[in-house]
C-alpha cells in the first residue's frame, strides 16, 4: 500500500534548488543578506514550535515570544557563566523554555481550552515585563549583550561565519519536527485536535498530550532563541513582545495551519514580506492584520494550498 | 480442563452491570439497572427514545460516572476508572454521532485506534508505520471494505463508510468487549446487511463480546443472543429476540397500550 | 508602614478600585457576552475600545462637534463596526473553516488593523486626554479621595450594566440571545434569526466597549496602545468564570481593587503583573472561576 508517497519530480527539483541556494548563499551575497537569512532560519524554527502546538494539537499559544525570549536569555547567560561549547547553552535554553512551558500548560489546562489562549497571552505580557525589569539578570530595559558563541576553538564573530551553524540547527529542528509528527506522539496530538472524546476512547491521555505538545513547542521556541544568539550580539526586551508572537502566528497562518511544509514556507515568504514592510512601518500593523483576516476568510489552509487549488481549478477549466 | 474453563466463563458474566443509577440534577435518567452480558455474545440494548440507552452506554464506556451502582468487566470493578484506561483493558467503543478524526486519512484513523499497542518499544513509538500494527490495520481495512479508501480523508467519505471507519478504528484496539452506539442508524439496507455479517463474524471467528445500542430492529433481531429493553430508565424486559418480541410490556412501550391490547388478543 | 496609613491606603484602594473596576467590568461584560454566544474570545475588544475613544476624540476635539452629537455618533460607529465585522468577516471565516481557532485569529487580525489605522491617522502620536465632561473636584468618602468624575464613571457604568442585564434577562431580544448561547440549533428551530442575533450581540458589545472608552478616556492618556487594558478585562472575565455575566462584573471590581492595592502597597511598576497573577491564582485555586458552575459534560 502506498502510504509513503514518492516525492514528485518537480518537488524534488525544487528541493535540490533550495538546498543549493541555501548552501551557496554566503558565497555570493553581502553580509546583510546573510543576516536576513539567519533571521529567517530562526523564524522557521519558531514557526515549527508554534506548528506543534497549534497545527498538530489545535490549541492556542500566545506566548511564543516569551519562550523565544527565555531561550535567548537562558542560553546567553549560560554561555557567559560557563565555558562550554555553545550547543550546550542552546540546549539549556531549550530546556528552561520547555520546563516553563510545561508548567504554564499544566496550569492553564485545569480549565477549558480557551483559557490556554488567555493564560498564555497574560504570561507573554508578564514575561516581557520580567525581561524589562529583572535588572540583575537581564540587565533590564538596557538590553543584554550576548557574548560570541564558541565551538571549541572556533569563535563566531560574523553573520557569514554563523550561517552554516544556523542552517544546520534549522535542518536538525525540521528533522525533529517531522519525526515527532510522524511518531505515535504526533498521531496522538492530531487525534486530540480532531476529536477529544474519540482520542480518549482510543486510550490517549488528552490532558497529557496537550501539556506535552505545549512543552515541546516552548522548548523548540527556546532553541530558536539559542540560534538567535549564534549571530546576534544584543537582545532588547522590546523585541520580545506580543508583536513577535503575532508575527510568528501570521507566518504559520500564511503557510497553512497544520502542515510542516506550510510552517517553513510561511516563515520564509512572510519573513521576506515583513522585511519589505520595514520600509513602510506605518502600514505594517494594518497589513499584518489585514493578511490575518483575509487568509482566515478566503484561504484558511494557507497560501500554498490556496495557490494549488487555483491551479487545479484552472486546469480543470472550472 | 478446557470444558471447566468454559463453564467458569459462562457462569460469571463478562460485563456485569448492577444497580446502575444515573441522575442529572433532579432527573433520574437510569434507575437501578441490572444487566449481564455473557462472554462471546452479542447483547443488544434497546428501547424507545429517551429510555436511557445512550446514558447507560456512556456509563459503561466510562464517559459518564454513575450516581450509584457497579460495573464489573472481566472480574474487575471499572465503575470509577477514567475513560482513557478502557482501551488498555480491551474495551472499545464507537460514537453515535461519529467522532472521526476528520482531517486525517482512513488509514491514520485506524492506526490511531491501535495507539495503546503502538508504544511497545521505542522503535515502534517513533515509527510512522510500526511493525505488526500496520499489517493489522490493513487487515481491518480489508475486513470492513475500506482498503480502497485508506488514503482518503475521513471527512470526505460518505456516511456509510464513515460508520465503518468508526468500527474499524474501535477494532484496532484489539478489544475483548466492543461497545457500539447505534452502528446501523442512517445506513442503507445493503450496508446493514454487511454490518450484520461483520458483527456475526466478529463473534464467531474472533470470539468478541459485543454490546450494542440500536434502533434498527432488523439488525437487532437477527444477530442478538440476548436483548435488554429499557423504558424510562428501567428494564422492562430481557431475553432472546423471540421472547422480547412476544413480551406485552415491550410492545406497549414501543407502540402504546392500545397496540399491546390488540396484540394480546390477536 | 503604620496601621493608620495602611487603613487610608486600604480605603483609597477600594474607592479607586471600584472606579477603574467598573470600567473593566464593562469591558469584561462585552467580552463575555460574545464568548457566551459565539464561543470566541474577542481579542480585538481592547482595540475596539481604543478606536471608539479616538472616534470620540476626533469628532469632539478636531471636528468641534457638540457633545450631544459626539456621544451617540461614537456609539453608533462602534455598533456598526462590530456588527459588520461579525456579518461580513466572521460569517465568511466560519463558512470556509470549521475550527474556532480561525475565528480567534480573525479577531487578532482586527485588533491589528484597528491599531494600525489609529496610528496611521496620527491622532495617536501625541498622548492626549479626552476633555472631562464632569468637574474633577475632589470629595472625601471616608478617608478616600475621589473626584466627581470618578463618581460619574462609577454611576454610569453601573447604570449601563443594569440596563444590559434587564435587556438580557427580561426582553424578547435578550431571551433570543440567551437561547443562542445555550443551543444555537434549537434557537434557530424556534425562530431566532441567528445571523441577526449575532450581529446584534457583537454590535452591543461594541457599544459597551465604546461607553467604557468614553468613561475612562478623560482619566488616562490616550495612545494607540491603550487597548492593552483589555488584559485586565480578560482577567476579570476569568475570575468570573468566563461565561457568567454577573461573574464578569464582580470580576471587574475584584481586578480593579487588586490592581490599585498592588499599586499602593507593592509598587506601581508591578501593576502590569496584577492581571497575570490574578489569573494564575484563580487557575490554581478555583479553575472554573468564582462564578462558573461545574464543568459540563460533553454529550457524545
Amino acid at each position: 500500500m502506498p502510504a509513503r508517497r514518492a516525492l514528485s519530480g518537480t518537488a524534488l527539483i525544487g528541493l535540490v534548488a533550495a538546498v543549493i541556494v541555501a548552501v551557496a548563499l554566503p558565497v555570493f551575497t553581502s553580509g546583510y543578506v546573510v543576516y536576513i537569512a539567519n533571521l529567517l532560519l530562526v523564524f522557521v524554527v519558531l514557526c515549527l514550535g508554534l506548528h506543534i502546538v497549534i497545527g498538530e494539537t489545535g490549541q492556542f499559544s500566545m506566548a511564543h515570544a516569551a519562550f523565544y525570549g527565555i531561550g535567548i536569555y537562558a542560553s546567553a547567560l549560560a554561555n557567559r557563566a560557563v565555558d562550554l561549547p555553545y550547543p550546550v547553552a542552546m540546549l539549556f535554553g531549550a530546556l528552561v523554555a520547555g520546563a516553563v512551558g510545561l508548567f504554564i500548560g499544566a496550569l492553564a489546562l485545569r480549565m477549558r481550552d480557551i483559557y490556554l489562549a488567555l493564560a498564555t497571552f497574560a504570561f507573554g505580557e508578564a514575561m516581557q515585563w520580567v525581561f524589562a525589569n529583572w535588572d540583575s539578570v537581564t540587565n533590564g530595559p538596557n538590553g543584554l549583550r550576548i557574548s560570541p558563541a564558541r565551538f571549541g576553538p572556533i569563535e563566531i564573530l560574523s553573520d557569514k561565519q554563523a550561517y552554516p551553524f544556523v542552517l544546520f540547527f534549522c535542518l536538525v529542528m525540521i528533522g525533529l519536527t517531522v519525526a515527532i509528527s510522524r511518531s505515535r506522539l504526533g498521531r496522538s496530538f492530531r487525534a486530540v485536535r480532531e476529536s477529544e472524546v474519540a482520542a480518549m476512547a482510543m486510550g490517549i491521555d488528552v490532558r497529557r498530550a496537550r501539556i506535552v505538545s505545549f512543552g515541546l513547542s516552548a522548548a523548540i521556541a527556546g532553541f530558536a532563541g539559542g540560534m538567535f544568539g549564534l549571530f546576534q550580539t544584543f537582545i532588547h526586551p522590546d523585541s520580545l513582545g506580543f508583536q513577535t508572537t503575532i508575527l510568528v502566528l501570521t507566518m504559520v497562518v500564511v503557510g497553512g495551519l497544520g502542515s510542516i511544509a506550510g510552517a517553513i514556507g510561511g516563515a520564509i515568504v512572510f519573513g521576506l514580506i515583513s522585511e519589505v514592510l520595514r520600509q513602510a512601518p506605518q502600514y505594517q500593523e494594518i497589513i499584518y492584520g489585514a493578511i490575518l483576516i483575509l487568509f482566515m476568510m478566503y484561504a484558511p489552509r494557507g497560501l500554498f494550498a490556496f495557490i494549488g487549488d487555483r491551479i487545479r481549478e484552472a486546469r480543470h477549466g472550472r | 480442563m478446557v470444558a471447566e474453563n468454559m463453564a467458569a466463563e459462562t457462569a460469571a458474566p463478562f460485563l456485569d452491570v448492577e444497580g446502575l443509577t444515573i441522575r442529572f440534577g433532579g432527573l433520574t435518567a437510569v434507575g437501578g439497572l441490572d444487566m449481564a452480558v455473557a462472554k462471546g455474545s452479542i447483547h443488544a440494548l434497546i428501547g424507545p427514545n429517551g429510555a436511557g440507552k445512550s446514558t447507560t452506554f456512556n456509563c459503561i464506556s466510562r464517559f459518564y460516572t454513575p450516581s450509584e451502582g457497579r460495573i464489573t468487566y472481566d472480574g474487575r470493578d471499572i465503575t470509577r476508572m477514567p475513560a482513557r484506561e478502557m482501551a488498555g483493558l480491551g474495551i472499545a467503543r464507537s460514537f453515535q454521532n461519529l467522532e472521526l478524526f476528520g482531517e486525517l486519512t482512513v488509514f491514520e484513523n485506524v492506526l490511531i485506534g491501535a495507539h495503546v499497542h503502538a508504544g511497545r518499544s521505542w522503535r515502534d513509538a517513533i515509527s510512522a508505520r510500526p511493525r505488526g500494527i500496520v499489517e493489522h490495520v490493513d487487515e481491518l481495512l480489508e475486513r470492513t471494505g475500506l482498503t480502497s479508501y485508506a488514503q482518503t480523508k475521513a471527512r470526505n467519505l460518505d456516511f456509510g463508510h464513515q460508520k465503518m471507519v468508526e468500527i474499524a478504528r474501535a477494532l484496532a484496539i484489539r478489544p475483548k468487549l466492543l461497545l457500539l452506539d447505534e452502528p446501523a442508524a442512517g445506513l442503507r439496507n445493503r450496508e446493514i446487511a454487511a454490518l450484520d455479517r461483520l458483527l456475526c463474524e466478529l463473534r464467531e471467528r474472533d470470539g468478541l463480546t459485543i454490546l450494542l445500542v440500536e434502533h434498527v430492529m432488523q439488525l437487532v433481531m437477527s444477530i442478538s443472543d440476548r436483548i435488554t429493553v429499557l423504558s424510562f430508565g428501567t428494564k422492562i424486559a430481557e431475553g432472546t429476540a423471540a421472547e422480547v418480541r412476544a413480551n406485552p410490556a415491550v410492545i406497549e412501550a414501543y407502540l402504546g397500550r392500545e397496540a399491546a391490547h390488540e396484540a394480546a388478543h390477536a | 508602614m503604620d496601621l493608620q496609613l495602611a487603613l487610608i491606603f486600604l480605603q483609597q484602594g477600594i474607592a479607586s478600585g471600584l472606579v477603574s473596576g467598573s470600567v473593566y467590568a464593562l469591558l469584561a461584560l462585552a467580552i463575555v457576552v460574545i464568548f457566551k454566544t459565539s464561543d470566541v474570545p474577542n481579542f480585538a475588544q481592547g482595540e475596539v475600545f481604543m478606536a471608539a475613544g479616538y472616534v470620540a476624540l476626533y469628532l469632539f476635539v478636531f471636528q468641534k462637534m457638540p457633545i450631544w452629537v459626539v456621544l451617540p455618533a461614537t456609539l453608533v460607529v462602534a455598533f456598526l463596526a462590530m456588527a459588520l465585522f461579525r456579518r461580513f468577516v466572521l460569517d465568511q471565516v466560519a463558512k470556509s473553516a470549521k475550527d474556532l481557532v480561525y475565528l480567534v485569529i480573525a479577531t487578532l487580525g482586527l485588533s491589528y488593523v484597528l491599531k494600525g489605522l489609529v496610528r496611521r491617522t496620527g491622532f495617536g502620536d501625541t498622548p492626549r486626554s479626552f476633555p472631562a465632561l464632569v468637574p474633577t473636584d475632589s470629595i472625601m468618602i471616608g478617608q478616600a479621595s475621589v473626584t466627581l468624575l470618578d463618581l460619574a464613571i462609577f454611576g454610569t457604568a453601573v447604570t449601563v450594566m443594569a440596563a444590559f442585564f434587564w435587556m438580557f434577562n427580561y426582553t424578547k431580544t435578550g431571551r433570543a440571545m440567551r437561547a443562542v448561547g445555550m443551543n444555537p440549533k434549537a434557537a434557530q428551530l424556534v425562530g431566532v434569526d441567528l445571523r441577526r442575533c449575532h450581529m446584534l450581540i457583537w454590535g452591543l458589545s461594541g457599544v459597551i466597549s465604546a461607553i467604557a472608552a468614553l468613561l475612562i478616556s478623560p482619566k488616562i492618556l490616550m495612545t494607540a496602545d491603550m487597548g492593552s487594558i483589555v488584559m485586565l478585562a480578560f482577567a476579570a472575565a476569568i475570575v468570573g468564570g468566563f461565561s457568567s455575566l454577573p461573574g464578569a462584573v464582580v470580576g471587574g471590581f475584584v481586578i480593579g481593587i487588586v490592581e490599585n492595592m498592588v499599586g499602593l502597597f507593592i509598587s506601581s511598576r508591578a501593576i502590569v503583573l496584577a492581571p497575570f497573577l490574578a489569573i494564575l491564582i484563580v487557575l490554581v485555586l478555583r479553575p472554573q472561576g468564582l462564578f462558573g458552575g461545574k464543568l459540563t459534560i460533553k454529550k457524545v
